[in-house]
């Protein structure tokens, strides 16, 4: 009876059976549209001579992005699964195209974007999208025997091994940690055992030391935010600033376009720091409000992952939550001072085409496998 | 079975991370509360610290005007020139295009440059000529502040009575220094926010018109200055003098209308000028006068009824012998009456004359007549001028000081008491500023005329006036300073200079002084020309008398002043004289 009145008032398109998801990820965009130009017309202006450069861009980009949304809605994922291997293979090639000179850009000594033409794509973007799908085809398919090492974690441990190598040759170490902590997440969820997830940990020490511990400036720049007023103008500059956005806005904010913190105080006021300057513009309203939307999203993300009966489309909602979840955590952490410094977009708010496209397309894929939920 | 083991245990783990995530959420959240809510205020504090700035300007300076509201001092609209020295990338390309358009010394404007102060001045107060190059070179963080400059647009005209401001417009000399606070336009404070690379976003602060200071209008006549100043400048360059003073006084109020000084001294550009030459001497500086002091001496004595004019005097023929001391004239005479030793200027006469009156008398009348006193003019470091109380006076004193010696005054003191006599008698506190005016031309204040005391009855002014014009008559002494057709009162002084270091006087150094008023029976002006060690001649009547001459007749010119007396009648009253 139920199911037949489930079947009855089945929604037109997917999206209309995850409202939340969709119009919590709509208002977001739509608030990234505005706090971009908020935050970047004046950069905009010194760079381009153009106040609305940054956001005519961003405007495009999210258009061409809910587009994506509603096809990958549309597109029922199980699909997905015989395609795991293209994507994963697209993603491999692309990460070793964007280390080929004549067409990747270099930015800050780091090469992050494929150039084609007039067009930039950040390979590290899809990257996250084809591992959580690769994986989730590979933790599906070994369920029985998931708690043998050497077919439930060793393989993975390959995969994300092979995307660790990439990535890091850019290098760009917040996706590399994005992903490992999508790799360990998914493991953990799909019931890998605990101790198989920390058996790395004895090599991780070493490297660790010698990656970080040894090269003083990364120790500096990494522990700037446990005490940032020790060096406010060097390793603590962004930090300060964003704390002194956040504590100017207070409760309501100062209202939108009038961030003082954003006139180059800030730097990246557009980008990483999005989050800084809404705290700023409006206040901690809005910033509660932001994470009340994420919240809404992760919320719905985690119950499709515990309601599908499809392992593979509980896994890859398990990881496209896990990965929103990071994002949102990490590039907030960041801004409020929390979280060691690491150049992270905040999903459907900062600029960044690659990034917006990446994460509409995950939103969809949710939606997708949450309307089949209620299909079954 | 295995497989809905996993399914369970897959939930169970979701939930786990579920919860993960919710925390981590719930930690954000707290801590963004503790950052806009209860750290807010510090926080504001510390980032409004970087953007908000605050800096004090002053408002525009008010004007000094002569009495026809011309314009002797004002502030114009300029521009400073910063910069923001801790951003300049390279400070010596920089100050190089910089000083060559200011024309200032390039190796300390580097220095400034390369300091790490955000904020130096590279110049104040620049041309607007040069303001419009510099931002033609559109130089990174060298910005523009607008200020305001002092101007004198007559230059040198009246510059020691003005004074001039330094560099904060805060006066420094003259009417500057004294009406400093009258003049100086209200500290602003001015909050400005810029952007992290010194943009200016937002300011509150411009110069309107309701932070400026009041203005001051002066009894000066420009023109009547201009007069006074040509005249000096004529005087003191063909007799090759050291300097010289004119004052133009009117004596019924006490107004003055021209305080003249050579040499010049451009408030402008004072520092290319000596210090000495920035005083108002006329004020600040006194000297031994000379004979002129005789018409006080004979006044107290004709005020107290001791004699008239027509009392008569034994002149000792040229040496008058008291104690080991001998007064000379510079020509003999026999008997003289009072009219006449003032007329051929006599010292023993003048001797003779301060005999019949005591040593208090005459201390107190001069005394009443402004000397050894302040005449409280509005000017900065009045002199005291010296004389000593009577009680000190040795037997000599009394008539050396009836003919100037040992009695120091300042040009101001002198004018104001011959201003007394020409005034009837009664003494008028020397006016120089007239009104101050608010910066919307609303009157503030109005310093009208103030009788300060009478120093003479009516009828003894009158007999002195008549005294003084004979002086200016045929073989008197001041005959150069004749007009005709105004009836001219004068008196002549030719003080040798007090040694500085030694006691006596130079033989070779002089003061020419001449000082009158006209016409007699109703005195418009009263002028006193002042020369110091003239060169070529030295005497009062020859150096200091016609330059009395020519500022009073083109002032009379220039007042409209109509001619009172002809010539044919002096010629009466003096062959009429020569009768008797």
């Amino acid at each position: 009876m139920a199911q037949l009145n489930k079947s009855l008032i089945r929604p037109l398109h997917p999206i209309f059976s995850e409202k939340a998801i969709f119009f919590s990820v709509l208002l977001l965009a739509g608030l990234g549209i505005i706090m971009v130009y908020s935050a970047s017309s004046g950069i905009s202006m010194r760079n381009f001579n153009n106040n609305f450069h940054y956001l005519q861009k961003q405007a495009l980009f999210c258009l061409i992005s809910l587009g994506v949304l509603v096809f990958t809605a549309s597109f029922p994922y199980r699909f997905l699964r015989p395609l795991s291997y293209i994507i994963f293979l697209t993603s491999i090639g692309l990460l070793i195209a964007v280390l080929i000179p004549s067409i990747n850009i270099e930015a800050g000594g780091a090469h992050r974007w494929i150039s084609l033409g007039s067009i930039t794509f950040q390979p590290a973007e899809f990257a996250k999208l084809a591992l959580i799908i690769f994986l989730s085809y590979s933790l599906s398919k070994k369920q029985e025997m998931i708690n043998n090492y050497s077919v439930g974690f060793l393989p993975h441990l390959i995969i994300y091994g092979i995307f660790f190598s990439l990535i890091l040759i850019q290098p760009d170490f917040g996706s590399v940690i994005i992903l490992g902590l999508i790799t360990w997440g998914m493991m953990f969820i799909a019931g890998v055992p605990i101790l198989h997830l920390l058996s790395p940990v004895p090599f991780l020490i070493p490297i660790l030391y010698f990656a970080v511990y040894k090269v003083s400036y990364r120790m500096e720049r990494i522990f700037a935010f446990i005490d940032p007023w020790k060096d406010p103008y060097d390793t603590g500059y962004q930090i300060t600033h964003s704390l002194k956005a956040f504590g100017a806005g207070g409760l309501f904010g100062k209202g939108i376009g009038l961030s003082m913190e954003k006139l180059h105080y800030l730097p990246e006021p557009h980008t990483d720091f999005i989050f800084s300057i809404i705290g700023e513009e409006l206040g901690l309203i809005g910033v509660l409000s932001v994470f009340l939307l994420y919240s809404i999203i992760l919320i719905r993300g985690a119950k499709i992952a515990r309601t599908s009966d499809n392992v593979f489309g509980s896994m890859v909602a398990t990881g496209l939550t896990i990965s929103l979840a990071l994002q949102v955590i990490i590039n907030t952490g960041v801004a409020l001072g929390i979280l060691p410094t690491k150049g992270l977009t905040l999903p459907f708010l900062s600029y960044g085409g690659t990034s917006l496209l990446i994460n509409m397309a995950a939103m969809g894929i949710l939606i997708n496998i949450g309307a089949s939920v209620k299909d079954d | 079975m295995t497989e809905k083991n996993n399914t369970k245990k897959r939930q169970n783990r979701i939930i786990f991370l579920e919860l993960l995530i919710f925390v981590a959420i719930i930690l954000l959240s707290a801590r963004s509360v503790e950052l806009q809510i209860f750290k807010s205020s510090a926080l504001t504090q510390k980032a409004e610290k970087e953007y908000i700035k605050y800096s004090s300007i002053q408002g525009k300076r008010g004007q000094i005007y002569d009495r026809n509201m011309n314009e002797l001092s004002k502030s114009i609209n300029t521009f400073s020139v910063a910069a923001i020295a801790n951003q300049i990338k390279n400070p010596g390309k920089t100050a190089s295009r910089l000083a060559a358009i200011l024309g200032i010394n390039e190796y300390y404007l580097k220095k400034r440059l390369s300091s790490d102060k955000p904020f130096v001045w590279v110049q104040r107060r620049v041309t607007p000529n040069k303001i419009k190059k510099i931002k033609a070179l559109n130089l990174e963080h060298i910005f523009f502040k607008e200020d305001t400059r002092r101007y004198y647009p007559n230059k040198a005209l009246a510059g020691q009575i003005l004074g001039f401001t330094g560099t904060d417009n805060k006066g420094l000399e003259g009417l500057e220094y004294k009406y400093n606070k009258m003049l100086s336009g209200q500290d602003i404070r001015i909050k400005t926010i810029k952007d992290a690379t010194g943009k200016l976003v937002d300011s509150n602060g411009t110069f309107a018109n309701k932070f400026s200071g009041n203005s001051i209008v002066l009894s000066i006549d420009k023109k009547i200055q201009y007069i006074a100043e040509h005249a000096l400048e004529n005087v003191v360059v063909k007799e090759k003098a050291k300097s010289g003073t004119a004052i133009v006084m009117v004596p019924s109020t006490g107004e003055l209308l021209a305080i003249a000084h050579y040499p010049k001294f451009n408030p402008n550009y004072y520092k290319g000028f000596a210090p000495e030459t920035w005083r108002n001497r006329a004020v600040t500086d006194q000297f031994e006068p000379g004979s002129v002091m005789k018409i006080f001496a004979v006044a107290t004595a004709l005020n107290k009824g001791f004699c008239s004019p027509k009392s008569i005097f034994y002149c000792e023929n040229g040496a008058y012998q008291i104690g080991n001391y001998t007064i000379n004239d510079s020509h003999p005479y026999g008997w003289l009456t009072l009219t006449q030793i003032v007329k051929y200027s006599s010292n023993i006469g003048a001797t003779k004359i301060s005999e019949t009156i005591s040593k208090k008398i005459f201390y107190n009348s001069l005394n009443d007549f402004g000397f050894a006193r302040k005449t409280k003019i509005d000017c900065p470091g009045e002199a005291f001028g010296e004389l000593r109380h009577y009680s000190n006076w040795s037997n000599i004193d009394s008539g050396a000081i009836a003919f100037g010696q040992g009695i120091a005054v300042s040009a101001i003191q002198l004018i104001t008491g011959v201003s007394a006599i020409a005034n009837d008698g009664i003494l008028m506190k020397p006016l120089l500023v007239k009104q101050i005016i608010s910066n919307t031309g609303e009157t503030v204040k109005i310093n009208g005329p103030a009788p300060a005391r009478r120093v003479i009855s009516s009828s003894t002014a009158k007999k002195v006036t008549m005294m003084m014009q004979e002086v200016v008559s045929k073989n008197g002494t001041g005959m150069n300073a004749f007009i005709k057709g105004y009836s001219v009162c004068g008196k002549t002084g030719t003080a040798q200079v007090a040694n500085k270091n030694s006691k006596g006087y130079s033989e070779d150094k002089f003061t020419a002084v001449f000082t009158g008023f006209a016409p007699s029976k109703n005195p418009e002006l009263a002028i006193l020309v002042v020369v110091d060690e003239p060169k070529i001649n030295h005497y009062g009547g020859v150096v200091a008398a016609p330059v009395f001459r020519n500022i009073l007749v083109e002032s009379l010119n220039y007042l409209g002043i109509p001619p009172d007396f002809n010539t044919s009648q002096m010629v009466a009253d003096i062959s009429a004289k020569g009768r008797q």
